[in-house]
């Protein structure tokens, strides 16, 4: 579904990634693996289209999506959470939800995805009238993927949702995220929490220095040295 | 071989070309400035008419270096910048005052007089650094422009000291008709301002100047203290803009609100000094001059299209700003630098 | 470049979330003493110098809001302060008056009792749909460039170029027009109401009417509309609204064009008052600066109280300072009120406002 190929992209001078290639077929949940500033985040932004790859191509549902504006790539039916989740926190909850849904023309298709995303996150039904801006830290988590959700996406991208979450949180999320996936919806997930990551993914590749190093089932990686000595410390 | 002899000439040249340097200018711009100063008497130009020309030129140059050193330097737009120049003008021609109908007739000679209004002036602009200075970028411009049209009300407003919007007939400064004097006037007026400017940037407050430019919270992180350096920008500035409106005033020898402090005559300036380049000081004097010419030229050619020069200012400055945000100074260093590597690659072959 | 700078902002935000609370609170209370302070100036405004006054400033503070709320709006979505907002209102002031005119002049012939009514109308729809055009032009053929090229000091570059774009707009009109002022005694030719014992020209009250009118429909369109709601987003958070799919350039251009237009419109209502010349756009701009630097940046629902504050500020000057001061009062209070409360007295809204 997701093709990346080749991928060199940076902010002006700096390059962060170096021939990034990796690649997602359809209801998968894939994990991108990695310290800090290994790229993951950038990875990210330039699938999105927030970047522009100084190289490479990125083909999503088969069509090239590099020289797409992020609106454009948002309405082919991707969706990113960004790690600073760029909520309207002046906005409530449920007009984040509504803005969400901006690529859906069809009011019918977004009451019942807004009914379908409470039913996931049943906080934020209660806090429903409630600004964004006062949310609690794990709520706005929740909040920030429920408006990923709200474009019907066929493909969402999650940056760090465990950021700054307390463990209990972190597991509601990554519950959440799992229960996505379950309605067949594919995953890219980017985390730092590696332990928990590749128990709920099916695939993982781990980025270091803007490079892929390595890639495979996730129950496999679990067993690799590198990964065992690097990321979870055993 | 070749790079002692690049060092032996440049070590003959320090002379002359190191003094000229310490006050501003480059050997090519010093040939520029004796040019225009002996440009007068070349005929073409010494004709009253277009002498007339080349004083308005170096006013318009002359303001475009005050302006610069707030805008180019310490990145704060005064949008009062014209109200200040009149206050200067407004003070000097009151002073010289000696009709009856006005509440002040003390008829000091303009020669003082200017002087006068031009500390006005610069009092004015302390006070306007102050005011502005804990607020930024464009809290700063607004507020300067709200003290501008206050001065300019004033003005229109205090009709016993003003005649309001009749404006004034201040004495001229020198009793003769000939432009010729008029000129080296203003151009001693321009250079000296230009050189003041000059060695104060060039100073460590310049360098201070920009710190407070780039990021005032940082500038002031690293020891720089924003309300003396900023507040003497403002007062230099300003001072220099008085003593501008002070030639004006007994020059022009007519004096209306409406025709010196309009906010329209800040953007004329703010127009020269941008399409000059911000942050060099020289800019506005390179733009001013065939500007002049080229506006004169066209309003004498097109008589019947009033305000067009105005239009072609402000094109120029939206295309300069978004296209190419140096300016006429920016692309002569770039000139300057690529001459230079050119030359060296011929002489030495590095 | 645009991300990091977001991600700074909310790293930045986040941490004194408790202060922002409080600052809040405190800005809200000093918001009803300033709404009190004016209901009493008011007052004291009616005591003195009659209701005529009152009702004067209230209708004039309906035009300084309506003004102000585009002037706002344009600062708070695009972060654009725009220096040439008087000049939509100068384009407003024109088109109605060369649209109204030949009408006037028709009427005069065969009498229609319907153009009569209707007449003025069609002029403020002409300058609305005018000032909306030019929004459009200006936004793409110049901040839309400028916005791709560079970021960077956006704020000032914005500033300085609007300047650039009011001289162009004055002095073109200028030159393809004339300085003359061409202005029309009044729209409808109806003898003057009496209410509360102050005569009330048919003028007054529409343009009074069109500018809260105005106001409440954008109002509603902000809040409750799909394509409102998107302009909201965009002013909250860009790099938000472009990953939820809203189309920024687009978002951009509505936004400009629906602020010129509501100079433009109060432009063609003033035209009774005011009468279209090139610089006839320099007093209101004054004006809608003053309200909007007085409420805090792109503060849109503060704007509509402001130019109500404003208007009774100014009413109070004529009444017991003199009309001389007129333009020294407002410099005063904008100093007082920029250090007692340098984001406005409603608070600032504007994200990059407070960089250099």
């Amino acid at each position: 579904m997701l093709k990346i190929q080749d991928i060199n992209a940076g902010y002006g001078f700096l390059q962060v990634l170096w021939d990034v290639v990796f690649e997602i077929s359809e209801g998968e949940f894939v994990a991108l693996l990695g310290p800090n500033g290994a790229g993951k985040s950038t990875t990210l932004r330039t699938i999105v289209g927030l970047i522009k790859p100084m190289k490479g191509e990125i083909t999503f549902k088969d069509t090239q999506i590099t020289p797409l504006t992020t609106h454009e790539i948002v309405n082919m039916g991707l969706s990113y959470v960004s790690e600073s989740l760029n909520l309207f926190v002046n906005m409530s909850v449920y007009e984040n939800l509504l803005l969400g849904a901006y690529t859906i023309k069809d009011v019918k298709i977004v009451d019942e995805t807004i009914d379908f995303v409470f039913n996931l996150f049943p906080q934020l039904a209660e806090r429903k009238k409630q600004l964004a801006g006062t949310l609690s830290g794990g709520e706005r988590k929740m909040l920030a993927i429920a408006r990923g959700m709200m474009s019907k996406p066929d493909l969402i991208m999650v940056d760090e949702p465990s950021l700054g979450l307390a463990p209990n949180l972190v597991e509601n999320v990554f519950e959440a995220l799992e229960r996505l996936h379950e309605g067949g919806i594919t995953i890219l997930l980017v985390e730092q929490n590696v332990t928990l990551t590749l128990e709920i993914t099916d695939r993982a590749y781990v980025i270091e220095q803007g490079k892929i190093v390595l890639s495979g089932k996730s129950s496999n990686l679990k067993k690799n040295d590198h990964v065992k000595s690097v990321y979870l410390g055993i | 071989m070749k790079i002692t002899e690049l060092a032996g000439r440049k070590r003959k040249m320090t002379g002359i070309t190191n003094i000229l340097q310490r006050v501003g200018f480059s050997p090519s711009g010093f040939i520029l400035l004796v040019v225009l100063a002996v440009l007068p008497f070349i005929p073409p130009f010494s004709s009253e008419f277009i002498l007339r020309w080349l004083i308005f030129g170096a006013f318009l140059a002359a303001q475009a270096v005050a302006f610069d050193l707030t805008a180019g330097y310490i990145n704060v737009v005064n949008f009062g910048f014209a109200a200040i120049l009149g206050l200067g003008a407004y003070t000097s021609a009151i002073l010289a005052n000696t009709s009856p109908y006005l509440i002040v007739q003390t008829g000091l000679t303009p020669w003082i007089g200017m002087f006068i209004g031009a500390i006005v002036a610069g009092f004015v602009g302390f006070i306007l650094g102050f005011l502005t200075l804990r607020l930024r970028g464009l809290y700063a411009a607004i507020m300067a422009w709200f003290v501008g049209i206050a001065i300019l009300g004033l003005a229109r407003n205090l009709i016993k000291l003003t005649r309001g919007s009749l404006g004034l007939s201040p004495p001229s400064l020198l009793e003769t008709s000939s432009n010729r004097p008029y000129f080296y006037i203003i151009l001693t007026m321009m250079v000296a301002i230009y050189i003041i400017c000059k060695i104060v940037t060039r100073s460590h407050y310049g360098l201070a100047f920009r710190a407070l430019g780039q990021n005032i919270d940082a500038a002031r992180a690293s020891g720089i203290n924003p309300t003396k350096y900023r507040v003497f920008n403002f007062t230099l500035s300003c001072f220099c803009a008085g003593l501008l409106g002070g030639f004006y005033a007994h020059y022009f020898v007519s004096l209306t609100p409406q025709a010196v402090m309009h906010t329209s005559k800040t953007v004329e300036v703010l127009a020269i000094a941008f399409i000059g380049g911000r942050g060099f000081l020289w800019g506005g004097i390179l733009t001013a001059f065939p500007f002049v010419f080229f506006i004169e030229y066209l309003r004498s050619a097109l008589p019947g299209l009033p305000g067009l020069h105005l239009v072609i200012y402000g094109v120029l400055m939206v295309l300069v700003m978004i296209y190419y945000p140096k300016g006429l100074a920016g692309f002569v260093v770039w000139a300057r630098e690529k001459i230079k590597i050119y030359k060296e690659e011929k002489n030495g072959g590095f | 470049m645009a991300e990091r700078i977001n991600s700074n902002d909310k790293t930045k935000t986040r941490k004194p979330a408790k202060k922002r609370v409080f600052g809040k609170l405190k800005t809200r209370t000093s918001a009803w003493v300033v709404i009190a302070v004016t209901i009493g100036l008011a007052i004291v405004i009616g005591k003195v110098g009659g209701v005529a006054q009152v009702v004067n400033a209230v209708v004039s503070g309906g035009m300084w809001a309506l003004l102000a709320v585009g002037l706002a709006l344009i600062l708070g979505v695009m972060n654009i302060p725009n220096f040439s907002h008087g000049e939509s209102f100068m384009v407003g002031a024109y088109v109605a008056y060369f649209v109204f005119s030949p009408l006037y002049k028709y009427n005069l012939v065969s009498g229609s009792k319907f153009l009569f009514i209707v007449g003025p109308f069609i002029g403020f729809i002409a300058a609305a749909l005018a000032g909306f055009i030019l929004g459009i032009i200006i936004e793409r053929l110049i901040f839309s460039p400028l916005r791709k090229r560079t970021r960077e000091r956006w704020v000032m570059n914005a500033f300085l170029l609007t300047v650039g774009i009011s001289f162009i707009l004055t002095n073109g009109t200028n030159l393809v027009i004339g300085p003359n002022f061409r202005g029309i005694p009044r729209y409808w030719d109806v003898a003057p109401f009496s209410f509360l014992g102050v005569r009330l020209t048919v003028d007054r009250i529409v343009a009074f009417t069109i500018a809260v009118v105005s106001i409440a429909v954008l109002w509603f369109f902000l809040r409750r509309t799909k394509t409102g709601r998107a302009i909201r987003a965009v002013s909250q958070d860009e790099s938000g609204a472009d990953m939820v799919g809203i189309n920024i350039q687009f978002i951009h251009t509505l936004t400009f064009g629906l602020g010129t237009s509501m100079a433009s419109v109060a432009g063609a209502c003033l035209l009774f008052m005011f009468q279209a010349y090139p610089t006839v756009g320099l007093k209101p701009l004054y004006f809608a600066w003053y309200v909007v630097m007085l409420v805090g940046l792109g503060n849109v629902s503060g704007a509509i109280v402001g130019g109500f504050i404003v208007a009774f500020l100014q009413a109070g000057t004529q009444q017991f300072i003199g009309v001389a001061w007129e333009e020294v009062v407002p410099t005063i209070v904008m100093m007082l009120v920029l250090i007692v409360a340098p984001s406005g007295i409603f608070g600032s809204e504007v994200k990059g406002i407070q960089e250099q």
